[in-house]
């Protein structure tokens, strides 16, 4: 019986260190940011009023959707060994070419049931097409991708502007308006894009083959193309769902906005790359996850939220954001030695 | 573990280091800017922020860089405080209605500084400049000094963005005025500067190319002047007042540059925003909303014409000139 105790003492104690090392291992390496999180808001409540109000916290998911979106594909991209500049581009045009179809002002479809369908389709078919451009210039022209992707930014922004003569395009329908602001029963809708390209893209990145191939270029480009990956294909996929993100996200900030705009998103770069780099995805490629991305994405956000709730000076929060970003790509460079 | 307090402490001193929150029972009113880049803005939110703690107001301060989203996020996030009233200026006329409406329904006052909203149901307040009025006296001035002069004037007009009511109202004004004088002001060239500096002297340059005898030009704002001062030197027809060849020019706004001109003997005329007036305006039209008296939907600012003629009694109402001064 004394014998029974000692070994169900024994078996407990040895669980309950197993399972304190799981947790302090959850803690400490991959959710880290996630801690940092909790931590941040914990730090602010007593100095931010209204912090964890209901209207707050809602209005903290709403704006950080559109950007865990962005953030997501370029993460992508950033496992693949590359970075994607240009998705405030996409975002851009985008929208333009979205509201050029369903505006009721001056669409092509303006005022027809078609209108948003059509002008969704337009925006998604931009930013993938786009995607796939940089993805191609990249592969079969073997060109380094911070200059494809900066050189696209520079001409899709122009292409932007002159499609519109820089004005903003409004009068959008209310169907696609609703995306911005309505529901499936307390549910917004931008909630459940959100969910469904973020399940979608942690199922591909760990439960694909095209996850694994995804992750090799970015590990050992080389090793990759010798070991069979089709090296070429994977890295322009990448840059079509970088893109694909970046217009899903046009699409949440166009409806919300009400307005087509050619000048969209055109301060969001660091933003982007800095959700994906504080949850931890490297820019030296082979590192990331989407879970790691949502805290990264979400840590800026309420560092933005918190700050401007606090009556800090535009000035305080940027700096305090740059130098979160810089904090987390030293930490990246550290990683690597 | 360590390494998790040191970080708690580091945040909570951080936050603590920045926090300049008011007290429980201070009104606190959000003030959201698009922009700082230029002159007049960041005067404006100066005068602003003054005219609050003058009052004893807490302010918090929003800047959206020139991103709606961002202003849309930051305008959420005033509402989200249960600020007891907004005060922005807007990215621009449309981007600005979800913002108006999402204040109108947590029944929080909003007033746009500077830049109207475009038409809507949605329910704001308006304090703005007399663009067109404004306008019209500096460059009717300008056609005085024009006919003193008794020659014949070819005109350079620079215009802001069109999209930009602003802009649209100043281009209107300068129209109405050149028109009276027609007779001796023929307007040779019109440059779209959709508020973009490398435009405008781009704009300036080669329109001094291909009309050398522009010798009038009326810019839609100051900031711009930088640009102009740079095409009329390398033209070699940057001279003074009095000077053979002195090309007859006048600005919008009443930055520092246009006053420092104008002291110098190179500027004619200016029109000048009297960003004080438009400052105590937004802040008593917030709390006139607030404590639920009427409010006019727009509350518009006379500005005046600062010139040569004048330029000592009316500097010490020209915001430039304080700036300056400071």
């Amino acid at each position: 019986m004394t014998l029974a105790k000692t070994e169900s003492t024994t078996t407990t104690d040895q669980s309950g260190a197993v399972g304190r090392r799981r947790f302090g291992g959850w803690l400490s390496a991959e959710n880290q940011v996630l801690v940092w999180c909790l931590l941040w808001v914990l730090a602010a409540i007593p100095l931010t009023p209204g912090l964890t109000s209901s209207s707050n916290i809602s209005n903290i998911f709403s704006n950080l959707l559109p950007l865990l979106i962005v953030a997501t594909g370029q993460t992508i991209v950033l496992i693949s060994g590359g970075i994607d500049l240009s998705v405030t581009s996409v975002m851009a045009l985008s929208s333009v070419t979205g509201a050029l179809v369903m505006s009721g002002d001056q669409g092509l479809l303006g005022g027809s049931a078609w209108a948003a369908p059509a002008g969704v389709a337009a925006m998604l078919l931009t930013g993938s097409l786009i995607g796939w451009l940089n993805g191609a210039a990249i592969t079969r022209l073997r060109m380094p991708p911070f200059i494809v992707t900066l050189t696209t930014m520079m001409f899709f922004s122009g292409l932007a502007i002159w499609l519109t003569k820089s004005k903003t395009i409004y009068n959008l329908p209310a169907s696609f308006i609703a995306i911005g602001s309505g529901g499936l029963l307390f549910l917004p809708y931008a909630l459940l894009v959100t969910i469904l390209l973020v399940v979608a893209a942690h199922v591909l990145l760990s439960r694909s083959l095209a996850g694994r191939w995804l992750y090799a270029c970015g590990h050992n480009l080389r090793a990759a193309e010798i070991s069979g990956v089709p090296v070429g294909r994977t890295i322009t996929r990448a840059y079509v769902s970088s893109g694909f993100c970046a217009a899903v996200a046009a699409v949440l900030y166009t409806s919300r906005l009400e307005t087509g705009s050619p000048v969209l998103g055109q301060r969001l770069l660091l933003d982007v790359i800095g959700a994906a780099v504080i949850g931890g995805a490297s820019l030296f490629g082979g590192r990331g996850k989407v879970a790691w991305t949502i805290y990264g994405a979400l840590f800026l956000t309420l560092i933005d939220n918190t700050l401007n709730l606090a009556g800090q000076s535009h000035f305080t929060i940027m700096m305090v954001k740059g130098g979160v970003i810089l904090l987390a790509a030293l930490l990246d460079v550290l990683r690597r030695r | 573990m360590k390494r998790w307090v040191f970080a708690a402490f580091l945040s909570l001193g951080l936050i603590a280091a920045c926090n300049q929150g008011g007290g429980p029972n201070r009104m606190t009113i959000g003030v959201s800017f698009e922009t700082l880049q230029t002159e007049y803005w960041v005067a404006g939110f100066e005068a602003i922020k003054a005219e609050l703690k003058k009052r004893d107001i807490a302010m918090l301060e929003a800047i959206a860089d020139g991103d709606a989203n961002r202003q849309l996020e930051q305008v959420n996030n005033f509402i989200a405080r249960g600020v007891d009233g907004i005060i922005a200026v807007p990215k621009d006329a449309k981007t600005i209605i979800p913002m108006i409406r999402a204040a109108n329904a947590a029944n929080i006052p909003i007033v746009l500084y500077n830049r109207p909203a475009d038409k809507t149901d949605a329910k704001s307040v308006a304090v703005v400049a007399d663009n067109f009025a404004i306008t019209k006296a500096t460059v009717e001035y300008m056609c005085e000094q024009a006919k003193k002069s008794g020659g014949k004037y070819k005109a350079l007009l620079l215009m802001g963005d069109l999209g930009d009511i602003n802009a649209i109202g100043r281009r209107d004004g300068f129209e109405e005025a050149v028109k009276a004088c027609s007779d001796i002001v023929e307007v040779v060239s019109r440059v779209p500067t959709e508020w973009n500096q490398e435009k405008a002297q781009a704009g300036v340059t080669n329109a001094l190319q291909a009309h050398p005898d522009i010798n009038f030009i009326f810019t839609s704002s100051d900031f711009l002047f930088p640009s102009i001062v740079s095409a009329l030197r390398n033209a070699g027809k940057y001279k003074k007042i009095g000077e053979e060849g002195h090309v007859l020019m006048g600005g919008f706004d009443g930055d520092a540059t246009a006053y420092q001109m104008l002291r110098d003997g190179y500027l004619d005329a200016d029109g000048v925003q009297n960003v004080y007036f438009e400052s105590e305006a937004a802040v008593q039209a917030v709390l006139d909303l607030k404590a639920g008296k009427p409010v006019a939907e727009v509350i518009r600012d006379p500005g005046f014409v600062i010139h040569q003629g004048n330029l000592k009694e009316m500097s010490a109402r020209m915001w430039g000139a304080q700036v300056k001064n400071r």
